[in-house]
């Protein structure tokens, strides 16, 4: 395994430079609570590999949504289980990003030369939530029709846009099948894109400007 | 094997065995969980005065299978007052197969595979004959056994 590690790594060089920010010594400062960045990380490739699982059997259509969500909790083998990591994965990745954010308000590591990525970390979280709010559509049941139609109304209150926005939103004047696929396009593709794109951001600048009280 | 030996292959065996759970897992979810034994079904084709008397008649169907009503066909022959049914499936590929009544053969449009009247492989791509399938005849119709 290391051999062909070493193989590939000796043409693409990916480890010479990383190994300086992988192997240096961390401040006697740091404690466990700079691992709730890592872990809401670490929730969000569960996400990433359970969600691209589902998407093998989920079926975005008004018709059939509801009976895919069905059979991959009965039928498919194990499919209760990969839905239930999705679940979970997807209400922990939010606790654990707010738990993050307090961390980083309590030690102040907001402030500069970190003020950029204190807008990216924002920017996760709206993301994550946006995601939330996609993904909860998607069972299309009761729970799920009722949700999206109060959560989208709420940006139909917005003074003169609103009415605009409500109908981008919701891909018609209604919650229905327009809506549906929208959201799960947002859901599975957008969204995921974006939050890869922003988190190398953070990563990036993490490795750039180190670790606030650490080194 | 001192303290960073020792940590270093502990995160290796960790990672290794979470990757391979993870897959076993994936493998397990995505593999089809509807794969059943088909059983054979005869579906009315054809009166039985209409069977030909010489030569091939291309007959359409339909057929149900898992609630759906699908289009197919078959080629009823006799051939030799021997009576048979051969299914159109291509066994190269595939493709379902022509009955070409002046070269008296019957070709595949996909890769160009020809067979005799009987079946038989003339040319062309195909490992084996065309498939024969079963037939009853009763109450004066002609019955086509398929796998559904």
């Amino acid at each position: 395994m290391g051999r062909i590690f070493d193989w590939i790594d000796s043409r693409f060089g990916v480890k010479a430079p990383h190994s300086r920010f992988l192997q240096r010594p961390l401040s006697e400062r740091i404690n466990y609570l700079y691992c709730l960045g890592g872990v809401a990380f670490v929730l969000f490739l569960c996400l990433v590999v359970s969600g691209a699982l589902l998407t093998i059997y989920y079926v975005p259509s008004q018709d059939e949504a509801f009976q895919s969500i069905v059979r991959i909790t009965r039928e498919v083998r194990l499919g209760w289980f990969i839905r239930g990591v999705h679940k979970w994965s997807a209400n922990l990745l939010i606790i654990f990003i707010i738990l993050h954010t307090l961390r980083v308000i309590l030690y102040k590591a907001y402030q500069p030369p970190r003020e950029l990525n204190w807008v990216v970390g924002v920017c996760t979280l709206v993301v994550a939530f946006a995601s939330g709010f996609t993904g909860y559509l998607l069972p299309w049941d009761q729970k799920a029709y009722w949700a999206t139609e109060v959560g989208t109304s709420m940006a139909g209150t917005i003074p003169y846009i609103g009415k605009y926005l409500l109908y981008l939103l919701r891909g018609g004047t209604e919650v229905d099948g327009s809506t549906l696929i929208r959201f799960y396009s947002f859901h599975i593709l957008w969204l995921p894109v974006t939050m890869a794109l922003l988190l190398w951001a953070h990563f990036h600048m993490v490795k750039r400007q180190g670790i606030s009280g650490g080194l | 094997m001192n303290r960073r030996a020792f940590l270093s292959t502990a995160i290796k065996v960790f990672f290794t065995t979470a990757g391979i759970i993870t897959g076993t897992i994936a493998l397990l979810f995505s593999y089809p969980f509807k794969i059943k034994k088909r059983a054979v079904k005869y579906f009315p084709v054809m009166d039985e005065a209409e069977i030909p008397r010489r030569g091939v008649k291309t007959v359409t169907f339909k057929y149900k299978r898992q609630n759906r009503v699908l289009n197919t066909r078959a080629f009823v022959v006799n051939h030799n007052d021997i009576v048979y049914v051969l299914s159109p499936v291509c066994t190269h590929l595939g493709c379902l197969v022509n009955w070409h009544r002046r070269k008296h053969e019957f070709l595949c449009p996909c890769h160009g595979g020809r067979y005799d009247i009987e079946g038989k492989v003339l040319g062309g791509p195909p490992p084996a004959p065309l498939t024969r399938l079963p037939y009853r005849v009763s109450e004066g119709k002609l019955y086509i056994g398929l796998k559904v």
